[in-house]
């Protein structure tokens, strides 16, 4: 031995280095364990929204436990923002939740890239049951032919106004069934005489836009292309620009407040305008955030061109270990009796007809109930329903706000903006 | 080992003994122990930077889209980045947009720091407190709470206005004009002048008092003083100041993403180039492209420093020790 320290010490000092760090890599490369194999099975469920939703989603799946005792959940669950991100990622690391909530913003970006379950071998043998949901709002989840998400609600255009303050300045009210010039005609002499301006600006909406592009005899996408061209752009943004200068609508500033998907912006609520271009079913949410009763009505225009949406999905991964349970995990809340009273209309109103009308009769909450039967009045007359949005859908959206908004700023004609549009939509789906 | 035992001589001399060459061995097993305790950080700096950064720098070379099979990702050479200069209008506009930000905002924190850290220079009663609340707002940093104060401070109908309104003046909602949104953004980084303030004050504690009084011997007022003192006893310290705030004010994301949405909003205005990389990659899922953008991103902010690096011996002054 020629160290000049005692081995003893030497080794200790190594030992005790290797001890500091030893819980520190460990940590580091700590995988995650999978479920128990003693017949158990857990899946994991990943959904977005707030603490009602995610208590009544919780009770719905322990009633699925209840059921079948060997089946729990991991769930997670968290607001919207940020939910996507996360989802991908998860995907990403082939780690994706068994079950997941998605919307038609992402439904078609998961399907085409084969993250989703087809789910249609299942609907044809019965072990997912649509028979008592619309047919348009089933076929809402089909992507490239393939059933990629169960329809979870449905909800369709609304126009929501504000009641009280109509009713009080002694206007008549908005009704479905309205031309679009007629709806600008209306606001001009309502917002003066209600002291709140008419209504707001929809054209960087693109629910209002595609609703008006339906009645066009036009569609926002045939397959994954456009179905619409600059000029129908042009003509929508002019149509607007109409009503802005005509004082049919708040400033471009307010406008853009507006523009936001946030319920709490809506300016039906913030009292910066008669109307907001909505869902029908954000109506009892909006409600919640104004003294002034509300009241919601179809968009402007020929009302059949709306059509039953389905306000979000159940996607089973394609890559889980256990898809028939998983697909009977969503078959069991969309058609199960006693989970679609716990889940009411959080997500929309139940696809299952049955089921639908049982919620409505047990419900004492007034908005739920007319906006129950208001989407039950609309869709006796809805025609066929479009297909969901293709790839890049959500760039569509965000660029259509874009364009708008230069117009509505006055720093764009309505034909530059338009062309602005249809070449950054041209580029988002074709990609 | 036989305890009771004569202490042993010294070791024998002669061939039994071999010459160690090299280092000893001591310095092996400390070696050895170093890098055991290093481990952590470096498995930590492998696993969550590095290989990271090598992966991103592969990907900004496919059209990798985060949802996909790997098997369907492809090699696709320098397409992201020919498309980044010469199809995507909105990356030239993040670009104006940035750059824009961090030329006003940069300067302008800078000099807020250095102007508060001045007043705060002097002994009085409650400095500490004063010093402890200009450096708050950093502090808040980028965090989101301070971002959705300011929006709706700036609102049309928020406590801004009120203030003007106080003046006669009519305001308007600053966030949501197109012309004045990113003006807010400028605003709030100015605000946050905190931690170069603190620095500041640190570099301002250095100058020799004696320097001062020569300076007043030889008829120098206070503002002659700061011209031929302070200043150029203070220059590496506004010199590390403004590397750093310039690397900053080009990363700034979170109160343009918190004040516009997500969106860059109103109209792109707020358009900051990292909130344009990020929906690139989380909302369009063009990962590969999104990888190459903050690659492009690394090599301009690289440059940019290295350029004030070129103009520090210009103005930088070291002092050292014999002047």
């Amino acid at each position: 031995m020629t160290a000049t320290h005692p081995p003893r010490r030497r080794f200790l000092r190594t030992l005790v280095a290797g001890m500091l760090a030893l819980p520190l890599v460990l940590g580091a490369c700590g995988g995650d364990d999978s479920g128990g194999d003693d017949g158990k099975t857990e899946l994991s469920f990943f959904w977005w929204g707030g603490e009602a939703r995610a208590e009544l989603t919780a009770k719905a799946l322990d009633l699925y436990t209840a059921k079948h005792p060997d089946v729990t959940f991991k769930k997670t669950w968290q607001a919207n923002q940020g939910y996507f991100d996360k989802l991908a990622t998860l995907t990403a690391g082939d780690d994706a939740p068994d079950i997941f909530q998605i919307d038609d913003n992402f439904l078609s970006e998961y399907a085409t890239r084969n993250v989703t379950l087809d789910l249609t071998s299942y609907q044809s043998d019965g072990k997912l049951d649509t028979t008592k949901f619309p047919e348009g709002l089933w076929k809402y989840g089909v992507v490239d032919g393939k059933l990629a998400g169960l329809a979870f609600g449905e909800n369709t255009q609304g126009l929501v106004y504000n009641k009280s303050k109509l009713e009080a300045a002694k206007q008549p009210l908005p009704k479905t069934g309205m031309s679009w010039e007629e709806h600008i005609a209306w606001a001009q002499k309502a917002g003066p005489a209600t002291g709140l301006a008419g209504t707001q600006d929809p054209s960087a909406d693109y629910k209002a836009f595609w609703v008006w592009l339906r009645q066009q005899g036009k569609e926002m996408y045939n397959g994954n292309q456009l179905g619409f061209t600059a000029a129908d752009v042009q003509a929508w943004f002019e149509l607007w620009k109409g009503a802005r200068d005509g004082k049919a609508t708040p400033s471009a500033d307010v406008i853009h407040e507006g523009n936001q998907t946030d319920i709490t912006k809506q300016l039906v609520v913030t009292n910066k305008a008669l109307t907001s271009w909505v869902w029908a079913n954000q109506m009892p949410e909006l409600q919640k955030n104004t003294k002034d009763e509300l009241g919601v009505v179809a968009y402007p225009g020929d009302a059949s061109k709306q059509w039953p949406r389905a306000s979000m999905y159940f996607s089973v991964f394609r890559g889980t270990e256990h898809k028939d349970i998983a697909v009977d995990v969503i078959n069991f809340l969309a058609n199960d009796p006693e989970a679609g009273k716990i889940l009411g209309t959080d997500r929309g109103l139940p696809s299952n007809l049955d089921v639908r009308a049982s919620v409505a009769a047990s419900t004492d909450n007034a908005s739920m109930k007319q906006t129950i039967a208001a989407i039950d009045e609309l869709s006796k007359n809805y025609g066929p329903s479009p297909s969901v949005p293709p790839r890049g859908h959500s760039t569509v959206r965000s660029e259509l706000i874009k364009a708008a908004e230069e117009a509505q700023y006055g720093r764009a004609t309505p034909a530059q903006a338009a062309e602005q549009f249809f070449a950054a939509s041209q580029a988002a789906v074709s990609r | 080992m036989a305890v009771t035992q004569a202490p042993s001589p010294a070791p024998p001399a002669g061939p039994a003994a071999p010459r160690r060459r090299g280092r000893p061995a001591r310095h092996k097993s400390d070696g050895a122990a170093g890098y055991i305790f290093l481990s952590p950080w470096l498995l930590g700096f492998a696993v969550i930077t590095a290989i990271p950064m090598l992966m991103s720098l592969y990907l900004s070379f496919t059209n990798y889209d985060v949802l996909s099979d790997w098997s369907s990702t492809e090699w696709v050479g320098l397409d992201n980045y020919r498309q980044m200069f010469t199809e995507d209008p909105s990356f030239w506009h993040a670009v104006r947009v940035t750059i824009t930000f961090a030329l006003i905002a940069t300067p302008l924190k800078l000099a807020a720091a250095l102007g508060v850290a001045l007043l705060l220079n002097r002994s009085f009663r409650g400095d500490g407190l004063f010093r402890g609340l200009f450096y708050l707002p950093s502090l808040l940093g980028g965090s989101v709470a301070v971002a959705i104060v300011w929006k709706s401070m700036f609102n049309g109908d928020g406590s801004f206005n009120a203030f003007l309104g106080w003046f006669g003046i009519e305001g308007k909602a600053w966030v949501n004009d197109p012309d004045y949104a990113l003006g807010t953004l400028i605003l709030l980084a100015v605000w946050q002048f905190g931690a170069p303030m603190v620095i500041f004050l640190a570099g301002l504690k250095q100058v020799p008092q004696e320097l001062y009084e020569a300076a007043s011997v030889d008829g120098a007022g206070p503002v002659r003083q700061f011209f031929a003192v302070t200043l150029p006893i203070l220059s590496p310290v506004i010199f590390f100041n403004l590397v750093l705030e310039t690397i900053n004010g080009f990363q700034g994301f979170t109160s343009a993403f918190v004040l516009s949405g997500g969106t860059g909003g109103p109209v792109d205005s707020t358009l900051m180039y990292t909130l344009h990389l990020y929906n690139k990659g989380f909302t369009e899922y063009q990962m590969g492209y999104a990888s190459a953008m903050a690659w492009v991103f690394l090599l301009s902010i690289g440059l940019v420093t290295v350029l004030i690096f070129r103009t520090g011996k210009f103005w930088v002054h070291y002092s050292d020790g014999d002047d």
